[in-house]
């Protein structure tokens, strides 16, 4: 048989908002391990630099630091990674989560605009630097994290659900308009995951949705599944290196589900 | 190394086409395959074509009868000694006619050969997976089994049924360690496709030729699929990083289905 290893990203270069852990970061090494460059984004270059040293894979790993709910940032990325590595493949618009929860009737305006920001804006400006150079390019990838909550609607994040289901329907358009060039573009529907991001905010979520705490909030996300489990990062990421790929040149405008099966369709 | 090492893998249908495709994807990374048609000639064939020695072998059997799916899971336990994954790739239909104008038996036909042969070898293929507490099954649906095309409602009902299959058993086995998916392809010319889509187009009044065209333009790389681009995806369900995927129904479909 045949064992040469054929790594299925050899020579591509990818740039992730977030990144530096939980979903991210499982994508990035997932991207490394298959031969690409990778720029992993955040806030803090202190976790940053930690990261890249974690990964230790040397020149072809980089960090750009900036709030991903900044359009600087967005489009900073994409074009410190065409600077860094000469051009840019493949596009992981990943940060996000749930910033600050409220029922609709207490949301105020500028926590409503915070989330606006990171979930939907931060996706558009990303994916619309990428696409500025990817179509003269006829190639690249746009792969984006949404969420099981990009298809259902949960109460007390109705932010969160909101952005979701606004990224799936800007992720179907931009399909639609790059088909023909080489370019596709998807959407990633994890369930939940206990990353970093989920421990960091789910206390609070737990509350606003009316449940007694954290454990309640995952058991019910569990409980929406047939795996009765939560979802693991590294599924994922086994998805965003097919969608990356050559190999599914044919596959846009999907909504690709790693949710254990709590979607209904 | 691959990573389906050690698997075991039926297939129906698989000596040409998607299965086929999915069939060498499988192969290549370790998995012992079982392959499946009604002709004896084009499976030894394929086998030979395969060139996998061991690793492959060719189960002749019609798997419009009932009987047949459960030989042939059993066959394949009794040749490589157990079964992880069921791959329902088998299906078409035949005398295509608005509804108003519809036989029966057309609309038997589509529905035993897509339909009832996805639910007879799952249901066979369970009783030995649920005891081993692991197994995938992946069923070949279509873009088809998300929208409707006119007047080839045989074809669009047993993919919907499919779909509504897969998403009821995995509910069922989620905590057992077995997903249950369906892959919606958009149209391939595969061999099938060439036998069945000239008698298809000609029901609906237009030509073959045309018929690939709705296909290419309803899409939005406006052009068909390849029978690669679906074995990748049967073989990341399949893989030990599909274990968190299940009652799926993916598009692989270059931007088709609305959802």
């Amino acid at each position: 048989m045949n064992n040469t290893i054929v790594r299925k990203l050899e020579g591509k270069v990818a740039c992730i908002t977030g990144g530096t852990r939980s979903i991210g970061r499982a994508i990035a090494e997932a991207f490394l391990a298959e031969g690409a460059s990778v720029v992993v984004n955040g806030r803090d270059t202190v976790k940053g630099e930690a990261s890249l040293s974690e990964m230790n894979a040397g020149d072809r790993a980089a960090f750009f630091a900036g709030d991903a709910s900044r359009q600087e940032t967005c489009e900073g990325i994409v074009d410190y990674a065409i600077e860094r590595f000469g051009h840019l493949d493949i596009c992981v618009l990943n940060s996000g989560g749930v910033l600050n929860t409220a029922p609709v009737a207490q949301m105020s305006d500028e926590e409503w605009r915070l989330e606006i920001d990171w979930n939907l804006n931060h996706v558009f400006w990303g994916m619309r630097r990428a696409l500025q150079h990817m179509i003269p390019r006829q190639s690249g990838r746009v792969i984006v994290t949404s969420s099981v909550e990009g298809k259902l609607g949960k109460p007390g994040i109705p932010g969160y659900v909101t952005t979701k289901h606004a990224v799936n329907g800007l992720v179907k358009s931009a399909a639609q308009e790059v088909g023909t060039l080489g370019i596709t573009v998807n959407a990633i529907l994890p369930g939940i995951i206990e990353t970093d991001i989920v421990r960091a905010t789910g206390p609070e979520s737990a509350v606003a949705m009316g449940l007694a705490g954290y454990d309640e909030m995952i058991a019910l996300f569990c409980a929406d599944s047939a795996i009765k489990r939560p979802n693991r990062v590294e599924e994922v990421a086994a998805v965003a290196v097919l969608l990356a790929s050559d190999a599914a040149r044919n596959m846009t405008g999907c909504l690709f589900p790693v949710d254990g099966g709590s979607m209904p369709y | 190394m691959g990573v389906l090492d050690g698997q075991v893998a039926c297939i129906t249908g698989g000596t040409r086409g998607i299965g086929r495709a999915i069939a060498e994807a499988f192969v290549r990374e370790g998995a012992n395959v079982v392959i499946n048609g009604r002709s004896e000639n084009k499976g030894r064939q394929a086998v030979a074509e395969m060139n996998a020695g061991d690793a492959v072998h060719f189960i002749a059997a019609d798997i419009k009868q009932r009987q047949n799916c459960d030989d042939l899971v059993d066959a394949t336990v009794a040749k490589y000694g157990r079964i992880d994954i069921l791959v329902a790739n088998a299906g078409g239909g035949s005398d295509y006619a608005p509804i108003v104008d519809l036989t029966d038996e057309a609309m038997q036909n589509a529905m035993v050969f897509s339909f009832w042969h996805t639910f007879w070898t799952m249901r066979k293929a369970f009783g030995y997976m649920i005891p081993q507490r692991s197994g995938r099954v992946i069923a070949i649906s279509s873009v088809e089994g998300k929208i409707g095309k006119p007047t080839i409602s045989p074809y669009v009902a047993s993919k919907h049924a499919i779909n509504g299959l897969v998403k009821s058993a995995s509910k069922e086995v989620g905590t057992v360690g077995i997903t249950v998916n369906a892959l919606c392809p958009g149209a391939i010319e595969t061999d099938e496709m060439k036998t069945e889509g000239p008698g298809a187009a000609a029901a609906m009044g237009i030509t073959y030729e045309g018929l690939l065209d709705i296909f290419a333009n309803e899409s939005a790389i406006k052009r068909l699929n390849e029978v690669e681009d679906v074995a990748n995806v049967a073989l990341l369900l399949a893989s030990p990083a599909g274990a968190g995927i299940t009652g799926s129904l993916i598009s692989i479909d270059g931007g088709t289905s609305p959802y």
